[in-house]
């Protein structure tokens, strides 16, 4: 080849190379980027006056002359709305069969969806549900419902060589030229007044129990659950994993039990994070029996199996790390093996040991697979201590994904679950950040 | 002081300086008992996989002897709640098998590029601010990352589907196929002398551009115009889990690209070789056997990961067909476990609730006997590299 195409094909490899970076980079950007944004929005956002109405009646929060006041001038601009919709009640009872049976449906539907978005109509009792109790309580939700009411959506099929396309079509010509047709430019113009938005932080939302399946209040005993199953498995794996890494870095030499031991951790930290679940299953619950059923005690064990590699590992490394003259100078002071391991090398090691511990807590609280058969369930309240011997708990990795598949209304409450993802990856990234701080401060030390 | 070294008897010195026969086998056998003590806990680890093994095995024994293997490997008939239940897991092998390779594909070329960029391209000060964005990939939660495949990733791919994909394949198509180019017409070039050999490259290089130019307008042109039915499918999980197994390869390729010692590289250079020539004929065929090793490493991550593959792969048992199309959903072995479970723990000692374990099982085996080779591959690298 020519030295021309050589250089160029070396200057290729590196922008090749660059760009694989670059690429790693971008990934962790727009992975983060939706989670950070959309989970701000879980803190902070603009309230409805139903919100304010919600916060005074279930948790005593909150002005309650202002709060009235703003209810009083909400339900003077709602007022029109009733009375429109009224109007159109007289005018089917007046129309005749077929005019009743034409509008019958649409009408109930419309009916629904207005008293999701404003809450109950007046005079109505109080619903059992919370949910139904309050209209949107979120102005962001209350905007998406708002098009839902001004617009229908239908699908085209007209062509039939491609997939149906999504048509909107004004609601309000399902209604033309009856009594209630102004009602939706009215909803349209007016849903400000109706709501009255403002911006609030919601900074309770890591401190509230949640109500009414997650559809209102915040993620404390998910947070709370997340905590005790971390630290539990904290608990049981580092006094074994300081312990095996001590044997391994001062203590062993190179037999074959060592090696041994070796593969072993490896192959420990190869096992499937969902084998872990079944093995925690079949063993703490149905052979041990240590609970009737799951627990965050069982679930904590489980824990504590999988991030023992990492632990012990980790803290090998740190060990190790300790300068041989430190060694060298207290047993050459005449201090015994045992005696210059626990008042010589441990405490040079600490710093090294204490990131390890940090960076497997953030691995246990975030792993999902292990403690869905041994631990989470999807509600719950918040445990006290000793209740997390016998009683499982929900979690934060467990709820995220429960409530993104499994709960009834999804879209309803994606801001909450992008609040408990913005969480749980806070407390990790924190975690490590603590982690990447300390090693650094150990390197500097290290090395003069 | 010296007084008082000068006042010792010889007793005091027997007492205080030698250790009586006493004290001396006091101490001796407190030392073994402390060293059987640190033996055993330092076995926790070793006593863990044998319980691991122990109580998967035993409960997926029972299955084996219900329904014996041949169905469980052969047929892909998944019906384990019907009242005369199949139990055929050919289609969740396969699926677990599409999504790792296709995390592969996405995980391997990226992930050894990137260490090479990282052990022998970047300045040391640019390595300070990737090296933390590589941890950042690894801590984030699984769960974390099938929140992200199932509530953005996949309503995009639902949406934009071709469009994305077209847009993803020029990304990476376009830099290589450049590259390629170059190589291709400079070899051809390489064959003719004097005056011909410019000529025979320009033209060469022209023709081959137009060729790759109308090949990836065609692909852009067929990928525009797929439908992508269902954004949950392999090709989301796939990504996705390529994306959380890259800092496993990174990591463990970089250390064996580093142990390659700096006499290689040095000889390499002082041959004359650029820096690419000297990364990909003298580094990386030393480091083979450790790139080998993450990219074990890199498989057994994308294999036993739950929450991804059960959020975004659609959990239909079903094999693709064609074999290698990735648009359909798909079904893995862990999120079968995860979400059958649920609905079997309480009839424990069913059929149903044992052929998960058979499942935890292939799962165990695979990992297990994949570590192993993994471990064997560094340890003889190590050795080779050290004497």
């Amino acid at each position: 080849m020519e030295l021309k195409t050589r250089k160029m094909l070396d200057r290729s490899f590196t922008t090749i190379g660059i760009f694989a970076i670059l690429l790693m980079a971008v990934s962790l950007v727009i992975l983060l980027q939706p989670i950070i944004w959309r989970g701000a929005g879980a803190f902070i956002f603009r309230e409805t006056i139903e919100n304010r109405k919600l916060n005074l009646e279930i948790f005593g929060r909150g002005n309650r002359a202002n709060v009235e006041v703003q209810v009083t001038e909400a339900e003077a601009a709602r007022k029109p709305v009733y009375d429109m919709m009224a109007e159109f009640e007289r005018e089917m009872e007046e129309g005749g069969p077929s005019f009743r049976r034409q509008y019958r449906s649409e009408y109930s539907e419309l009916r629904d969806m207005i008293s999701e978005l404003l809450g109950p109509f007046p005079g109505e009792g109080d619903p059992v549900l919370i949910r139904d109790r309050y209209g949107h309580t979120r102005w962001d939700r209350a905007n998406v419902k708002l098009h839902r009411i001004l617009f229908v959506e239908e699908y085209d099929y007209s062509d039939p060589n491609r997939m149906g396309v999504k048509v909107e079509k004004p609601r309000a010509d399902l209604f033309e030229s009856t009594s209630i047709e102004p009602l939706f430019g009215y909803l349209e113009e007016n849903l400000e007044r109706m709501m009255l938005p403002s911006v609030t932080f919601y900074w309770r939302f890591l401190f509230d129990r949640s109500y009414d399946a997650h559809f209102f209040g915040g993620i404390w005993p998910e947070m709370l659950g997340t905590f005790y199953l971390a630290l539990g498995a904290m608990l049981f794996a580092v006094p074994l994993g300081i312990v095996t890494a001590m044997y391994l870095a001062e203590y062993a030499g190179e037999g074959r039990f060592v090696s041994l031991l070796r593969t072993c951790i490896s192959s420990l930290a190869g096992v499937p994070s969902i084998v872990f679940g079944l093995f925690g299953l079949a063993f703490f619950i149905n052979t041990m029996k240590i609970a009737n059923g799951k627990s965050v005690l069982a679930g904590s064990l489980t824990l504590a199996f999988l991030v023992l590699p990492t632990v012990i590992r980790a803290s090998e490394e740190a060990i190790l790390a300790v300068p041989r003259t430190y060694k060298e100078a207290s047993m050459s002071l005449g201090a015994g093996k045992w005696h210059t391991i626990i008042s010589v090398i441990l405490p040079a090691a600490l710093p090294g040991i204490l990131t390890s511990i940090i960076i497997s807590l953030g691995r246990a609280a975030g792993e999902t697979a292990p403690i869905i058969f041994t631990a989470a369930v999807s509600v719950g309240r918040p445990l006290a201590i000793w209740q997390t011997l016998s009683q499982p708990s929900p979690a934060l990795s467990w709820n995220i994904y429960n409530l993104a598949t499994e709960h009834e209304a999804v879209d309803e409450i994606r801001h909450v679950q992008y609040g408990m993802v913005l969480t749980l990856v806070a407390m990790v990234l924190l975690l490590n950040l603590a982690a990447i701080i300390i090693r650094a401060r150990i390197s500097r030390k290290l090395r003069g | 002081m010296n007084d008082r070294i000068l006042e010792l008897t010889d007793k005091d010195i027997r007492n205080r300086l030698l250790m009586s026969k006493g004290t001396q086998r006091h101490r001796r056998l407190g030392a073994l008992a402390g060293n059987a003590v640190l033996i055993t806990i330092a076995s926790s680890s070793l006593v863990a996989l044998l319980f691991i093994f122990y109580f998967i095995i035993r409960d997926a024994i029972p299955f084996f002897q219900l329904e014996g293997i041949g169905e469980f490997l052969t047929s892909s008939r998944w019906y384990p709640s019907r009242e005369e239940a199949e139990f055929g897991a050919l289609a969740i092998f396969v699926g677990s098998a599409l999504v790792t390779v296709g995390a592969v594909i996405v995980a391997v070329p990226m992930g050894v590029l990137a260490a090479l960029c990282l052990s022998d391209i970047l300045p040391f000060s640019m390595r300070q601010v990737v090296k933390p964005v590589i941890e950042m990939l690894a801590a984030v939660p699984s769960v974390v990352y099938g929140f992200f495949a199932l509530v953005v990733f996949a309503p995009l791919l639902q949406e934009k589907g071709g469009g994305l994909l077209s847009v993803g394949a020029l990304i990476v198509l376009v830099p290589i196929s450049i590259v390629g180019i170059g190589v291709a017409s400079d070899l051809i070039g390489a064959r003719f002398r004097g005056g011909a050999r410019g000529i025979v490259r320009v033209t060469s290089a022209v023709i081959m551009t137009v060729i790759v130019a109308i090949a990836l307008f065609l692909l852009n042109r067929f990928l525009g115009d797929l439908k992508i039915v269902s954004g949950t499918n392999a090709l989301n999980a796939s990504i996705i889990l390529g994306i959380m197994a890259l800092p496993t390869v990174v990591s463990v390729s970089e250390d064996a690209i580093n142990a390659v010692g700096r006499e290689l590289r040095e000889g390499s250079y002082a041959l004359g070789a650029t820096r690419a020539e000297t990364l990909l004929r003298v580094i990386i065929p030393a480091a083979k056997s450790g790139i080998i090793a993450a990219v074990i490493l890199g498989v057994m991550r994308a294999i036993g990961e739950t929450m991804v593959v059960w959020m975004a792969s659609g959990n239909a048992a079903r094999i693709p067909q064609p074999i290698f199309n990735y648009l359909e959903p798909i079904r893995t072995l862990t999120a079968t476990i995860a979400g059958d479970m649920g609905e079997a723990d309480h009839v424990t000692g069913s059929g149903r609730y044992h052929v998960l374990f058979a499942m935890a099982f292939c799962l165990l085996v695979i990992a297990f006997v994949s570590n192993l080779i993994s471990e064997m591959i560094l340890r003889r690298s190590k050795r080779k590299l050290g004497g």
